[in-house]
């Protein structure tokens, strides 16, 4: 497992251990919907989403037809290993004369929680983002207060969090307090500067995390 | 009473009340009142749109704008209309929440007059739309003068959020100010 080896790696690092899985992100296809039903049914991750949580097939599939195809930025989130979506991230911009801001989503099936699939997946979504949309210049994305793994996620893809916003959004017919989070163009990673850190090995996956 | 940091005008009001104003709809005969504020870059130098070049402008605005707008309301003292006031409701999944904004005319800054408007404002809001959980505003972190209207007028501060709006063209970092209505609401 240690293909990943950087220049002068220590001797620590030799140790067996799994690198963050590679994931890419691909828009969706009406095809994907089994594999979009694994996570979209599922309440363990809806339970947070500001998504809704379909429960059949048809849902699902009308979900996928009258908001995810017609998205302006929703992205399958694919592991390389036999690049079936295993998540879904999503970047919506804001409303009116504010161009130059955009608000992040995601979702990560049950099973891939834990080894840094959401937490590269926004990562991916942020650069490319930035380098799509020129006047972009704020990425946000609010989490519940009880939301601590969403909240890890955006601190680890170098969110800023900036305050609690109260009673800000009603989920599932209750107020919600939300954390507000931001990443600066100025502040996200270029892509290629993405592609070093990765392949010096500076994410890890922790066992029994 | 605190005094703005940017320039107090002249006939600056050293009364501890709050004044008495009055809120009420906009109607075209107002737009001579209506430019007095509109048109000055004062005041709108911290509005996203920038000043009114004529009475046309100003009249077709107020057609167009304000009279169809959710809730838009002129700041009267005596009678008379030295500002405005409007709540816009959210959308969705944000229903349950409205967004602030005032103006008011540069000569009658520093009198307690936005903080006023800004309770009977609220107060208003909260009866007429009881489905509201949360009242929210921002001001520039640029415009200390009104984010110490809004502290006055019972708003909290959460948090500055970064380049959140898009100002005449460049982007601004904000403080973010709610205000909940009281008890939890049934759905």
């Amino acid at each position: 497992m240690d293909q990943h080896m950087g220049v002068g790696a220590k001797e620590e690092d030799r140790e067996e251990k799994r690198t963050v899985p590679e994931i890419t992100l691909r828009p969706f296809t009406i095809s994907d919907v089994d594999d979009f039903m694994t996570w979209a049914t599922d309440d363990r991750v809806m339970r947070f989403s500001r998504r809704p949580t379909c429960t059949t097939k048809d849902e699902c599939l009308t979900h996928m037809k009258d908001h995810i195809m017609p998205h302006p930025w929703c992205r399958a989130i694919c592991i390389d290993d036999d690049g079936r979506p295993v998540g879904l991230v999503s970047v919506m911009p804001a409303p009116g004369a504010d161009v130059h801001r955009a608000s992040i989503g995601f979702d990560v099936a049950y099973d891939y929680w834990g080894r840094g699939v959401a937490t590269a997946a926004v990562k991916k979504a942020a650069s490319a983002v930035f380098e799509e949309w020129p006047l972009l210049e704020r990425l946000d994305a609010v989490a519940e207060v009880n939301n601590t793994a969403s909240q890890r996620v955006l601190e680890k893809a170098g969110f800023q969090r900036e305050a609690v916003l109260k009673s800000y959004l009603v989920l599932r017919g209750e107020s919600k307090d939300m954390i507000m989070y931001s990443l600066l163009s100025s502040n996200s990673l270029k892509v290629e500067e993405m592609n070093l850190l990765d392949s010096e090995n500076n994410s890890r996956w922790m066992p029994g995390k | 009473m605190q005094t703005d940091s940017a320039a107090v005008p002249p006939n600056h009001d050293h009364r501890k009340q709050e004044p008495e104003i009055t809120l009420r709809p906009f109607d075209l005969s107002d737009v001579g009142a209506f430019m007095t504020w509109a048109s000055d870059p004062r005041v709108t130098r911290f509005q996203r749109r920038g000043p009114c070049t004529s009475e046309e402008d100003a009249r077709r605005y107020l057609a167009d704008h304000v009279l169809p707008h959710p809730w838009y309301r002129a700041i009267c003292v005596d009678g008379r209309p030295v500002g405005s006031i409007n709540a816009k409701p959210g959308q969705g999944e944000e229903r349950f929440k409205a967004s602030i904004a005032y103006r008011l005319a540069y000569q009658h800054w520093g009198r307690g007059i936005a903080t006023a408007a800004l309770r009977a404002a609220v107060s208003s809001l909260l009866e007429e739309w009881p489905h509201l959980d949360r009242l929210e505003a921002i001001a520039e972190v640029e415009n200390p003068a009104s984010q110490r209207v809004l502290e006055k007028a019972g708003f909290l501060r959460e948090g500055l959020l970064r380049k959140y709006v898009m100002l005449h063209g460049k982007s601004r970092d904000v403080v973010m100010y709610s205000l909940l209505a009281a008890g939890p609401k049934l759905r």
